[in-house]
C-alpha cells in the first residue's frame, strides 16, 4: 500500500509548500485568486467525498455554499461587522446549510430510492435556492448580490494563510477520515449498497448525515469565501456553479481527494488568466477536456500522473486475524418460522401458503425446479416488506415490515447467488465492514487487528482466504469471492443463515469443500442453515432436512432419505411430473 | 458428406468470473435434431445464451454454418437465420400475437403467406391475431413461441426448454409441429429438455448435461435411451 | 376564459420542450443534460433562418434535421461508450451541452439577439384577446404528440423501439438491432429537442444559455412521468397548470420553481410517478 502513501504525500506536500509560500512567490492578483481556489477546492473535497467516495453524484454542492456566503453577506450587511456578528455568522453559515443538506438528504435518500432520482435532486436544489435568492429583493440584493459589506480587516498575506490553512486542515481531516475503517464504509456503498444493507447498515442514514457534515462544510467554506471577497453573488449558489465543481473533481479525478484539491487550485488559477485573455476558447477547452475524460478516463488524470512514480511494493503492516468473542445468545425455540406467506405480483401468486420452522442445528435443503420461487422464499425471509401475506418470525420476533439492515439485527444473515461483495475494496476490509454492527469502527485510525468469530477464521482458512487480506476482492477467484461473501455474512454472527445457490460456478472441490464447511456451521455451530440448491446430490449428503417447492407451494418437506426417494420428486427431476400437474391446473 | 450448422469448440463461459461451462465441445450436422438433457442448473439455458451470443466467452469458439460467431452480437447472429426462444420472458406481452410474429419478419409483408401453414398446425391462432400476448394462456403462449421461431423459416432452431408445465396435448401439438418442419424444411434443431418423453420424439440424438459439461450422449431410437437418461436425471 | 388559455398554452409549450427529452428516456433511461444546448440549437436555426429569409414553416424542419445530425454525433461518439455508466453518461453530456454552448458563442457571440415572431398580434377567443402565436402552440404541440404516437405505435421502426424498451434482450435475439434503435431514438430526441427550441424562440429571445432555464423543468417532468408520452401530457398539464395559477397568485419567481419542486415532491411520496404500474 505504499503506492496509496505515495499518492496522498506527494500531492499534500505540494499542496503544504504552495500555502507556505504563495505569499512570497506570486504577486497580489495571483494571491488573490488563490485564496478563492483554497475556498473552492475545500467545496471540492466535499462533492469529491459524496462523489467519488459514496458514488452520490451531486450538483447540488454550490447551494450549501452560495448559502454559507449569504450568511456572511446578509449578516455583515443588515447587522453589521462586529466579533460577535462574525461569530454569529459563522455558526450559522454551518447550521443551515447543515439542516438544509440534511433535509436535502431525506428528500433524496430513502428505501428505494433510484442513484438517478438523488441526482436530480441535488440539480433542483440550487435551482430553488437560485430563486429565493433572486425574489429576496433589496434583503439579498437580487440579482446584483450583496457588496461593500464591512468584513474582516487581515492583510491580504494573513488571508492567504488562513484559507490555505483551513484548505489543508479540511484536506487532511477528510484524508484521513476515508482512510480510517469508517471512511471505508463509503466506498462500500458506492460498491454494492445492497450488501450493506444485508450487513446491517442503515444507508440511508449514513448518507443522509454524510450530506449534512459536507453541508455545513461547503457552507463554511462558502462562508469564509464571502467574508474574503466582500462580493456575494447569487451565482454562488447557482447550478453552474455546482457543474464546475462536478468538472474539477471529475477532471482531476474523483475518488483521490487530493486530485480535486490541486485539479480545483489549477483550474481556478487558468481560468482566471485565461477567461480575460481567451474567455470562450478556454471553456471550451474546459468542456472538451471533461467529455474526454468521463469518457476515456474515468478515473480523471491524477492517477496517471502520479502511477510513474510510485512503485508497487506491500511494506506496510499486514492485517492481524483474531478470534473475536461471540456474545452468548443461544435461541430458545424456533430459529425461523413462516407462517402461510405469501407473495404475489398483481394476480400472479408466487408463493402460496408457505409454512416451514426452522431450528438451530437445522440445515434445511430447498429444492425445485427453475421457476418454483425458491429465491423468492428467500427474500421474503430477508426482507420485511417483500411478502404480501402471512408472518415470519425469526428468533421468535416479529418480521413486521422491516427493511434488511433491520432484519438483519434480528439475527439473519443473507448470502446471494452471485458472489455479491464490495469489488474495490481488500478482503480485510469487506469482513471488517461486515463487523460494523458488531464492533463499532474508529472514524480516524485503522485497525490492524481485525477480530472475527471462530468459525469465520475456519471458513477462511478452509477455502484460502484467510492469506490473501490485502487482495481487492475484485481480484479474488469466484469461489474465493463466494468464501469471502459467505464469510462476511457469518461475520455478522446470525442465528440464521440464507444460501442461494452457493455452489453456483464452483469447481468439483471447491463444492466439495464448500459442503464440508456447511454441515460444519449447521452441526458444530448451531445456526440454523437454510440453502437454495439445484444439485441434488450436494443437498442429500449435508442437509437434515428438504423442503420440495413446486410453483409457489410446497408439495413435500421432511428427512432427505424420504424426500430423495419419493415418487414425487423422481417424477419432478424426470420431467413426467409437469404434465400430471398441469392437466389439472389448466382445468 | 453434410456440412456442419453449429461448431462448439472448448468453449468456456458464464456469469462475471462465475464460470458455468467450462471447455465445452460440441458439433451439430446441418439437418440433425439434438437434444441436451440434464438437471436443473446444470448449465443447459447457459449453453443457448452463448451461443445466441448473449454470454461472453472466456475461452474457445462457436461457428455457426461455417461463420465464426465467437463475438457476434446476438441480432448478428438471429440475422444468420437462427430462431431462439428463450425460457424466461421470450415474448412481448404486451404486443399482440400478430406484432410477436411479425417483429422479426425480414419481409412484413410476407406475413399472410408465412402464417398460412401456422393455421394448420396451430389452429387456435387464426382469429386471435389481435389479442395481446399476454393474455393468452400458459399453453398458447409456448406454442406463439413455436409459431415464431417457424415463422421465420430458420435454418437452425434453439428451443428452452419448450414443454415446462404444459399439458400433455399441447405437447403432442408442438412435438408434431416440430416433426412438421423438420420433414417440410429439413431444419436442425438443439433442444434443451426435461422432458424425456419429448425430447426423444422430437430429436435423433441426444447429450446429456451435468456441471457444465457434456457427459454422456446417445441415439434417440436406440435400444434403453430412455433407461440411459433416467439414470443421469434420477437422483 | 385567459386562465384556460394559460394552462393550456402552457402545457403546450412544456409538451413541446420536453417530447425530445422524454424520446431519449424512454428509450435509454439516461435524461440528456446535453438538452439545454440543443433547445439553443433550434433558436440559432430560428435566428439564421429569418436573417436568410426562409418562411418559418419550413424552418422547423432545418431544425429537426440540425437536432438529428448532432444527435447522431453524440450518440455515436459519447453516449455509445458509456451505455454501461449510466451516471457518468449524464456527465458527459452535460458536458457536451457545455461545449456547444461554446462553439455556438464563438460563432454568435454571447449577446441576446431578437427572433420575429412569425405570428404577431392576438387573436380574439371567446372575448379574451390572446397571443396568437403562443395559441399556434397548442396545435403544433398536439402534431407533435400525434406524430410521435404514430411513429410509436404505427411504423416498424416504432415496434422495434417499443420491443427494445420492454425486452431488450428478447428484441436482441430476434434480429432487432438494439443499438441502431438506441441510436435513431437519440438522434430523433435532439432533433425534437431543436425543433422545440426553434418553437419556443419567439417566446423569449435567444441567447446561448436559453436552453438551461427549461432544463431543470423539463427533466422533473420527463422522471415524473416515466415512459409513456401520455404520462407526459397529463403531467405536463398538470403541473403546467399549478405553474400558472402559482405564478399569477403567488409570485412568479415561486411559480417558475413550482414544477421542480412538486415534481420532486411526488417522486419522493410516489416514486413510481406518473406512471401506473
Amino acid at each position: 500500500m505504499t503506492k496509496s502513501k505515495i499518492s496522498t504525500q506527494i500531492p499534500m506536500l505540494l499542496c503544504l509548500i504552495l500555502v507556505v509560500a504563495g505569499p512570497f512567490a506570486f504577486d497580489t492578483y495571483m494571491v488573490n485568486t488563490l485564496i478563492k481556489a483554497f475556498f473552492f477546492a475545500v467545496a471540492a473535497i466535499t462533492v469529491d467525498l459524496l462523489w467519488g467516495y459514496t458514488g452520490y453524484l451531486t450538483f447540488g454542492q454550490s447551494a450549501f455554499f452560495g448559502a454559507g456566503a449569504y450568511c456572511a453577506g446578509l449578516v455583515f450587511t443588515h447587522l453589521g461587522f462586529s466579533s460577535e456578528y462574525a461569530l454569529l455568522a459563522g455558526v450559522l453559515s454551518v447550521v443551515i446549510p447543515g439542516l438544509l443538506a440534511l433535509f436535502v438528504g431525506w428528500l433524496s435518500f430513502y428505501h428505494g430510492a433510484a442513484p438517478f432520482f438523488s441526482c436530480v435532486i441535488s440539480l433542483v436544489v440550487p435551482i430553488v435556492v437560485y430563486q429565493l435568492v433572486l425574489s429576496g429583493g433589496n434583503f439579498t440584493g437580487s440579482s446584483s448580490g450583496l457588496t461593500g459589506f464591512e468584513t474582516f480587516d487581515f492583510e491580504i498575506e494573513s488571508w492567504y494563510w488562513i484559507a490555505g490553512a483551513i484548505m489543508l486542515v479540511a484536506a487532511i481531516a477528510t484524508d484521513i477520515f476515508v482512510k480510517s475503517d469508517a471512511g471505508k464504509i463509503l466506498v462500500a456503498i458506492r460498491d454494492n449498497e445492497q450488501r450493506c444493507e444485508y450487513l446491517g447498515l442503515n444507508t440511508y442514514v449514513i448518507k443522509t448525515l454524510l450530506l449534512g457534515v459536507c453541508g455545513a462544510l461547503a457552507g463554511f467554506a462558502g462562508f469564509s469565501y464571502g467574508a474574503f471577497s466582500g462580493v456575494v453573488a447569487p451565482e454562488l449558489t447557482g447550478f453552474s456553479f455546482g457543474t464546475e465543481m462536478i468538472i474539477w473533481v471529475a477532471l482531476s479525478g474523483r475518488g483521490t481527494l487530493w486530485g480535486p484539491v490541486i485539479g480545483t487550485v489549477l483550474i481556478t488559477v487558468i481560468s482566471s488568466y485565461l477567461s480575460n485573455s481567451i474567455p470562450f476558447v478556454w471553456q471550451l477547452i474546459l468542456g472538451i477536456g471533461f467529455v474526454s475524460v468521463i469518457v476515456f478516463l474515468p478515473k480523471g488524470l491524477l492517477p496517471y500522473v502520479i502511477r510513474p512514480l510510485s512503485r508497487k511494493s506491500s511494506l506496510d503492516a499486514p492485517i492481524k486475524l483474531e478470534e473475536a468473542k461471540i456474545q452468548d445468545s443461544s435461541v430458545s425455540g424456533h430459529a425461523i418460522v413462516m407462517d402461510h406467506v405469501t407473495k404475489s405480483y398483481g394476480s400472479l401468486d408466487v408463493l402460496k401458503n408457505i409454512t416451514l420452522t426452522g431450528d438451530p442445528g437445522d440445515l434445511i435443503g430447498i429444492i425445485g425446479p427453475n421457476g418454483a420461487g425458491k429465491t423468492t422464499l428467500m427474500r421474503c425471509m430477508g426482507d420485511g416488506e417483500h411478502r404480501t401475506g402471512g408472518s415470519v418470525e425469526i428468533c421468535g420476533r416479529d418480521l413486521g415490515k422491516k427493511h434488511p439492515e433491520e432484519v438483519v439485527r434480528l439475527g439473519l444473515g443473507r448470502k446471494f447467488q452471485n458472489a455479491n461483495i464490495f469489488q474495490t475494496l481488500s478482503v480485510s476490509e469487506c469482513l471488517r465492514i461486515a463487523r460494523t454492527i458488531r464492533e463499532r469502527p474508529s472514524l480516524v485510525r485503522t485497525s490492524k487487528v481485525l477480530a472475527l468469530p471462530a468459525y469465520v477464521l475456519d471458513v477462511m482458512k478452509v477455502t484460502g482466504i484467510d492469506k490473501k487480506l490485502g487482495t481487492a476482492a475484485k481480484d479474488l477467484s469466484h469461489g474465493e469471492q463466494q468464501a469471502l461473501e459467505l464469510s462476511m455474512v457469518l461475520a455478522l454472527e446470525p442465528k440464521v443463515v440464507l444460501l442461494d445457490e452457493p455452489t453456483a460456478g464452483l469447481t468439483l472441490s471447491e463444492r466439495r469443500s464448500i459442503g464440508a464447511i456447511f454441515s460444519a456451521l449447521a452441526h458444530k455451530y448451531r445456526f440454523c442453515c437454510l440453502l437454495v440448491e439445484h444439485d441434488l446430490e450436494f443437498v442429500k449428503e449435508i442437509a437434515t432436512k428438504i423442503v420440495v417447492l413446486y410453483h409457489g407451494t410446497i408439495l413435500m418437506q421432511g428427512d432427505v432419505d424420504e424426500v430423495v426417494n419419493s415418487k414425487l420428486v423422481q417424477d419432478i427431476y424426470t420431467g413426467t411430473k409437469s404434465s400430471a400437474r398441469n392437466s389439472e391446473a389448466e382445468k | 458428406m453434410k456440412a456442419t450448422a453449429l461448431e462448439v469448440e472448448n468453449m468456456t463461459c458464464g456469469y462475471g468470473n462465475a464460470m458455468i461451462l467450462r471447455d465445452l465441445s460440441m458439433k451439430i450436422i446441418s439437418g440433425e435434431s439434438v437434444s441436451v438433457l440434464g438437471k436443473n442448473g446444470m448449465g443447459k439455458s447457459t449453453l443457448l445464451k452463448a451461443i445466441m451470443g448473449f454470454l461472453p466467452k472466456a475461452r474457445g469458439s462457436v461457428r455457426l454454418f461455417g461463420f465464426d460467431t465467437t463475438r457476434t452480437r446476438p441480432h448478428n447472429i438471429a440475422r444468420h437465420g437462427i430462431a431462439y426462444a428463450a425460457q424466461e420472458q421470450p415474448l412481448f406481452t404486451d404486443l399482440t400475437v400478430r406484432n410477436n410474429l411479425e417483429i422479426a419478419l425480414k419481409h412484413p409483408e410476407t406475413f399472410d403467406q408465412l402464417f398460412r401453414p401456422i393455421t394448420h398446425l396451430f389452429p387456435v391462432f387464426a382469429n386471435r391475431l389481435d389479442q395481446p400476448a399476454g393474455t393468452l394462456s400458459g399453453g398458447e403462449q409456448k406454442m406463439l413461441l413455436v409459431a415464431r421461431c417457424l415463422m421465420l423459416r430458420p435454418s437452425f432452431i434453439m428451443l428452452d426448454e419448450i414443454t415446462e408445465g404444459l399439458q400433455p396435448l399441447v405437447i403432442d401439438n408442438i412435438a408434431e409441429a416440430l416433426k412438421w418442419e423438420r420433414e417440410s424444411h429439413g431444419t436442425t434443431m438443439l433442444i434443451i429438455e426435461q422432458n424425456i418423453q419429448f425430447a426423444l420424439k422430437v430429436t435423433d440424438r441426444f447429450q446429456i448435461m451435468s456441471k457444465g459439461a457434456l457427459v454422456d450422449s446417445g441415439c434417440c431410437d436406440e435400444d434403453g435411451a430412455s433407461e440411459k437418461i433416467l439414470r443421469h436425471l434420477s437422483v | 376564459m385567459g386562465l384556460v388559455l394559460d394552462f393550456a398554452t402552457t402545457t403546450a409549450i412544456l409538451f413541446i420542450v420536453t417530447s425530445g427529452l422524454m424520446m431519449i428516456f424512454g428509450v435509454m433511461q439516461i435524461v440528456n443534460f446535453a438538452h439545454g444546448a440543443i433547445l439553443a440549437i433550434g433558436g440559432y436555426v430560428a435566428f439564421v433562418i429569418t436573417r436568410v429569409g426562409i418562411p418559418s414553416l419550413y424552418g422547423c424542419f432545418f431544425a429537426f434535421i440540425a437536432g438529428f445530425l448532432v444527435g447522431a454525433l453524440i450518440e455515436r461518439f459519447v453516449v455509445r461508450p458509456l451505455y454501461r455508466r449510466p451516471l457518468d453518461a449524464i456527465l458527459a453530456t452535460w458536458g457536451l451541452g457545455i461545449v456547444i454552448i461554446q462553439v455556438i458563442v464563438m460563432i454568435f457571440g454571447r449577446g441576446v439577439q431578437l427572433v420575429e415572431s412569425p405570428l404577431q398580434g392576438t387573436w380574439n377567443i371567446l372575448g379574451t384577446e390572446y397571443s396568437s402565436y403562443r395559441i399556434i402552440m397548442i396545435p403544433v404541440a398536439l402534431c407533435i404528440g400525434g406524430v410521435i404516437i404514430a411513429l410509436l405505435n404505427g411504423t416498424r421502426f416504432g415496434i422495434k423501439t417499443r420491443a427494445v424498451i420492454m425486452n431488450e434482450n428478447l428484441a436482441e435475439s430476434l434480429g432487432i438491432n438494439s443499438g441502431m434503435i438506441r441510436f435513431i431514438s437519440f438522434s430523433i430526441g435532439a432533433g425534437l429537442g431543436t425543433m422545440a427550441g426553434f418553437f419556443i424562440t419567439p417566446l423569449s429571445s435567444v441567447d446561448p444559455y436559453m436552453g438551461v432555464a427549461w432544463l431543470t423543468n423539463a427533466f422533473m417532468l420527463v422522471m415524473v412521468s416515466g415512459h409513456s408520452f401520455l404520462a407526459l401530457a397529463g403531467a405536463c398539464l398538470v403541473f403546467g397548470s399549478i405553474q400558472v395559477l402559482v405564478s399569477i397568485y403567488v409570485n412568479p419567481v415561486l411559480g417558475g420553481m413550482a414544477i421542480s419542486v412538486l415534481a420532486a415532491a411526488t417522486l419522493r411520496i410516489r416514486p413510481k410517478g406518473f406512471s401506473h404500474d
